[in-house]
């Protein structure tokens, strides 16, 4: 997430709607994509990142500069999306082993380096996670936070971070494992 | 094999994150060299969990969230009270630093104290030069009609006869 100058925010909260776009200009790719990757879908991830840029443009005027306004923004994002996903608790599509088996129709060798693949294995493989789990690993493996950022965006602590990734990746290489994916 | 066990939770987390200190990464290193099943672990994670998830394509933002966002903020602004608006936007114009009100507490107080401690000072100084007054009465009076002494009334009496 880009940063953003102090004058912008205090403009944008005295309702300076310039300034607020410059604000959404800066974090929308990562709201957006945060809220994406936990919630699975586009559709949702529209909905929660305006709920998120709502929520921003009400409480600014509250943001006192005590905290960074990067993790405050990591905090509103990472609690709306893992509420929304887990109030919509949408039951699976397809499972992994069906998407990625042996009678998928994609052919791994063959696109291993196409973006739709890409984008569609991540999708499969945050689907088997809960949203928790699937918060953590997002903002570590796809926002590259560190787990000191990830612990005050989630409000859990480092040792809950490390368990919860920890938790996450034996899961998703077990579901790997199902696959019958070309050993190393 | 506990050890490798230890290795392994370490691979899935504070190795692969870069959050594991410089000795400690370096032990681990040492160990993959030496054991064949932790080198193929580390690798067979890395590529098949860790990589697609590095590679990910970053989603664009679809433009209507912003026009969506902007349209709500408008209407919002349309519907607000203006008395409420006025009120809140001199609110925000005079602005109190915190520790103001705990000042001025302290100040109405040491005022109030001392008003209080300044009218007992009068106070006394007044029953004071009242007493002293009667004192000074008394002797004049005694000395002044020595022959009343028998008359049966006091000099406190005179005075307030």
């Amino acid at each position: 997430m880009e940063d953003i100058a102090k004058d912008i925010l205090i403009r944008a909260s005295q309702g300076d709607i310039q300034a607020f776009e410059d604000v959404y200009k800066a974090s929308s790719s990562f709201v957006y994509n945060v809220a994406y990757r936990v919630v699975n879908n586009r559709e949702d991830a529209s909905e929660v990142a305006q709920e998120v840029f709502m929520i921003i443009h009400h409480k600014l005027k509250e943001f006192r500069f005590e905290s960074s306004f990067k993790t405050w923004v990591y905090r509103i994002t990472a609690n709306s999306a893992i509420n929304f996903a887990k109030k919509v608790s949408r039951t699976k599509t397809v499972p992994f082993e069906e998407a990625f088996g042996e009678g998928a129709v994609l052919n791994e060798a063959r696109t291993q380096m196409d973006q739709e693949y890409q984008h569609q294995l991540v999708e499969k493989l945050l689907a088997e996670l809960n949203p928790d789990q699937r918060a953590c690993v997002v903002l570590r493996d796809i926002q590259g936070l560190s787990y000191e950022e990830i612990a005050q965006a989630l409000n859990i602590n480092i040792n809950t971070v490390r368990s919860r990734l920890k938790r996450s990746r034996e899961k998703l290489l077990s579901v790997r494992r199902l696959v019958n994916y070309e050993k190393v | 094999m506990k050890k490798c066990e230890q290795f392994k939770d370490l691979i899935l987390t504070d190795y692969i994150d870069a959050e594991l200190d410089r000795d400690s990464a370096g032990n681990l290193e040492n160990h993959l060299l030496d054991c064949s099943d932790c080198r193929a672990f580390f690798k067979e994670f890395k590529n098949n969990v860790a990589m697609p998830f590095q590679q990910a394509p970053h989603q664009p933002v679809p433009a209507e969230i912003w026009d969506t966002i902007k349209k709500n903020i408008e209407d919002e602004n349309q519907r607000t009270n203006p008395i409420a608006d006025l009120i809140d936007r001199l609110r925000g114009l005079i602005v109190f630093p915190k520790m103001v009100p705990v000042f001025a507490s302290f100040a109405l107080m040491f005022l109030a104290g001392s008003a209080t401690l300044e009218t007992m000072h009068v106070q006394q100084a007044q029953a004071k030069d009242q007493g002293e007054y009667l004192v000074s009465l008394l002797s004049t009076a005694d000395a002044s009609n020595p022959s009343d002494s028998n008359s049966g009334s006091t000099p406190i009496e005179h005075y307030f006869l």
